[in-house]
């Protein structure tokens, strides 16, 4: 149905995310870190991007999102500034705060906490494949 | 190299509060004074029949009195902000209180006989008020003229410029006319004008000194109990120990870890070129091996001392003579403490004892600012070791706990019943897991200061209502008759939201976890005094009574919620009663086995926030 691009560090995090999405009948990519991630949107701009958010560093998908969608974003990332960006994280189970998406701070679209529930992820990644 | 000045410093001799006592007790001697001159002067007319100027002499003391009326409305005005400018205020007031009454001492001297008056004596007062009062030059200044003016209204009286009045008859008439007695008069005064000026100095020179140190000393025991910052506990030490020998010059070098090089720690009134001229080794510097061996080492004089290490930059910076005393802690020698003068043969033995003196209450304030610093480090270092083990230990359960998920979903394909049983265990186990590594991040932040969120005021009706949204539709599914019951103000409490959320999101969470199908959870804020009080009231399982005491434990779990099969830590409590006490506050529980369980967690309440 569509086409889904995981980026994430932890190998198994990625293949039980690519179990679930596929059992929804979706294609999925996946990236070991932000570069690789990079260049596969540019080889085969994704429809939605399911986004670590400690990998390198301990803000990296946050830096991530910044960059493709940020207030000041980089002029060739303009075209994928559309794409829906989905935020999978574990910051949710070490506070007790939530947070939540916001354009100029958090340019993401929404968030699913780690460890997932197939169901929640399946349901909030075509939740955003349909707006 | 230049003195220091400048800064308004507490160990000027004569404070302003002193300047205007001293002046306040010279206003009130003189009224004594001016009342005294009337009525001598009646006295001595009526009852002793002398014949003196009595009209003159009743002006004298009636311009007193009323000079003093002025004077001490003047010296009533208020004080000004700034000490600079009030001490500069009341030297004035001085001035002029002395200069007033060296008018009036001269007319007064004139009509009572001039050179012969037996008044004479007085000036000598005047002289100790003004070395007081006015410390230096200016109390030579004041003899000069004291002993001037004597000499010039003799001078005056016998060339007939003016009047001269013989008050006590018994004396020769012509005494006033005798070169030889005017001239011994001028000079007996003079030199007992002169000694009493030099001794008063000399004593008041002494008390400045004594007080500079008492001083200093008060203030570096102070900084030993007033700070932890180790650059604040080593700039007050150079300063004081500056300020006790008067000199405008010190250094403070530490020993490094090699335990042979001296570091520079603190320099005070030193140039840059000067604390910049290269390492003090302690294999090169016979100095500072004579102090560290546990004696003062004193240098009179820089230009011709072999044991200096840096004697060009010593010269160049106009150093003359130095003070080099230990620095010892309870482990041994720490360091040096030099001070500095321009002069020469500076220092005395005494001054190197009282340097000792400052530099022992320095060691110990030095001593506890480095460990101070030392646990500050390490409770950085540890904050940031923990957040890494949690991310190592939380990354692979989640990578587990979600594959194994996917599994039970079926979503890699069909599983046999004993399979989905198998993998359900593990994930149960997998679960345990994981609230035990959040709870022990939790329970590592309330006793880490880098974990910890600064208190300020928080409302606390939001973050309770927060926690009880959370756990609705848990309530729901069990069918408990879930209530929140907040007060009409909010009330506001000095804390933060990440406790809060935690403090109220582990009791309501227990309240519902442990309460069966068709129970009871009612969660209500009050506001009694002074505080804020919470109550998570429950009809769940409740506590045996003899393991409330332990409650509050690390890892300890009732023993009818290990039976009950309900996962727990057993840190949810403990990391509870921390935070709460973390904000000023309390928590007590009341509980009855099989009837329920009630928390109330008080926390003190705070003005809100400005604006």
């Amino acid at each position: 149905m569509a086409n889904i691009l995981i980026i994430d560090d932890d190998p198994d995090m990625v293949l039980a995310a690519r179990l679930c999405l596929e059992s929804g009948g979706h294609t999925v990519d996946s990236a070991g870190d932000p570069t690789e991630g990079l260049k596969k949107i540019k080889a085969n701009r994704p429809d939605l991007i399911v986004l670590d958010v400690m990998m390198d560093s301990a803000t990296a998908g946050f830096q991530f999102a910044l960059r493709l969608r940020g207030p000041d974003p980089d002029p060739d990332m303009a075209r994928f500034a559309k794409i829906p960006i989905l935020m999978l994280t574990a910051i949710h189970s070490t506070t007790p705060l939530r947070f939540g998406p916001d354009d100029q701070y958090l340019p993401v679209d929404d968030f699913v906490d780690k460890p997932f529930e197939p169901d929640a992820l399946l349901k909030k990644v075509n939740a955003l494949l349909k707006k | 190299m230049a003195e220091i000045h400048g800064e308004p410093s507490q160990l000027d001799v004569l404070l302003p509060r002193d300047l205007a006592a001293a002046s306040t007790r010279l206003i009130l001697t003189r009224w004594a004074a001016g009342v005294i001159v009337v009525l001598a002067t009646a006295a001595s007319q009526r009852l002793l029949g002398i014949i003196l100027p009595a009209t003159g002499l009743y002006a004298v003391g009636v311009i007193i009195l009323l000079y003093n009326t002025a004077l001490s409305l003047l010296a009533r005005r208020a004080p000004s902000p700034d000490p600079a400018t009030y001490l500069a205020r009341l030297r004035r007031l001085v001035v002029l209180q002395v200069g007033l009454d060296w008018l009036c001492m001269a007319v007064f001297l004139h009509l009572t006989g001039g050179i012969t008056s037996p008044g004479i004596i007085f000036l000598l007062i005047h002289m100790l008020m003004v070395t007081i009062l006015l410390p230096g030059v200016s109390s030579y200044l004041y003899v000069v003229l004291g002993v001037g003016g004597l000499l010039a209204l003799a001078i005056l009286e016998a060339g007939s410029v003016v009047a001269h009045y013989n008050i006590l008859p018994s004396l020769p008439t012509g005494l006033y006319l005798d070169p030889l007695f005017v001239a011994s008069q001028v000079v007996f005064f003079g030199a007992a004008a002169f000694a009493t000026v030099t001794l008063a100095t000399g004593i008041m020179t002494q008390l400045q000194r004594r007080e500079r140190q008492i001083s200093a000393l008060f203030q570096t025991t102070r900084a030993v109990s007033s700070s932890l910052s180790l650059h604040e506990v080593l700039d007050h030490l150079t300063r004081n120990a500056a300020r006790a020998l008067s000199t405008a010059h010190s250094s403070i070098r530490l020993l490094d870890e090699t335990g042979d090089t001296l570091e520079l720690a603190a320099a005070y009134g030193l140039s840059q070129a000067y604390q910049d001229k290269g390492p003090v080794e302690l294999s090169h510097n016979p100095l500072a091996q004579e102090a560290l061996a546990g004696k003062p080492a004193i240098v009179d004089e820089t230009a011709d001392d072999p044991r200096l290490q840096y004697s060009r930059q010593v010269l160049e910076e106009g150093i003359h003579s130095l003070v080099v005393v230990p620095i010892v802690g309870r482990s041994g020698p720490m360091g040096i403490l030099r001070v500095y003068a321009d002069q020469p043969r500076r220092f005395t033995d005494a001054d190197a004892q009282f340097v000792m003196t400052i530099a022992r209450q320095g060691a110990v304030a030095i001593e506890n600012a480095m460990a101070h610093e030392s646990l500050q480090r390490a409770d950085t270092e540890r904050a940031q070791f923990v957040r890494t083990v949690t991310h190592e230990l939380r990354s692979p359960v989640g990578g587990a706990q979600s594959l194994l998920r996917v599994l039970l979903q079926q979503m890699s394909g069909e599983l046999t019943p004993p399979q989905q049983d198998i993998i359900r265990r593990v994930e149960t186990r997998l679960d345990a897991l994981m609230s035990l590594i959040n709870d022990l991040l939790a329970l590592a932040a309330t006793t880490t200061s880098g974990f910890q969120e600064n208190p300020e005021p928080v409302a606390l009706i939001a973050d309770v209502r927060n926690a009880f949204d959370l756990r609705v539709t848990e309530a729901q599914e069990k069918d408990i008759d879930f209530t929140f019951s907040p007060p009409s103000d909010d009330p506001w409490v000095r804390s933060g939201h990440e406790g809060l959320a935690h403090i109220f999101g582990n009791l309501i969470g227990n309240a519902v976890k442990y309460t069966p199908s068709g129970g009871r959870v009612s969660v209500a804020i009050e506001v009694r005094g002074a505080s804020a009080v919470t109550t998570i009231a429950d009809t769940g399982i409740g506590i045996p009574e003899d393991e409330l005491p332990r409650l509050w434990q690390e890892f300890f779990r009732a023993s009818n919620a290990k039976k009950s099969g309900i996962v727990g830590t057993g840190l949810g409590l403990s990391i509870v009663k921390r935070r709460v006490e973390a904000y000023g506050g309390m928590i007590s529980v009341h509980s009855r086995v099989g009837q329920g369980t009630t928390f109330s967690v008080t926390l003190p309440l705070c003005p809100p926030p400005a604006s």
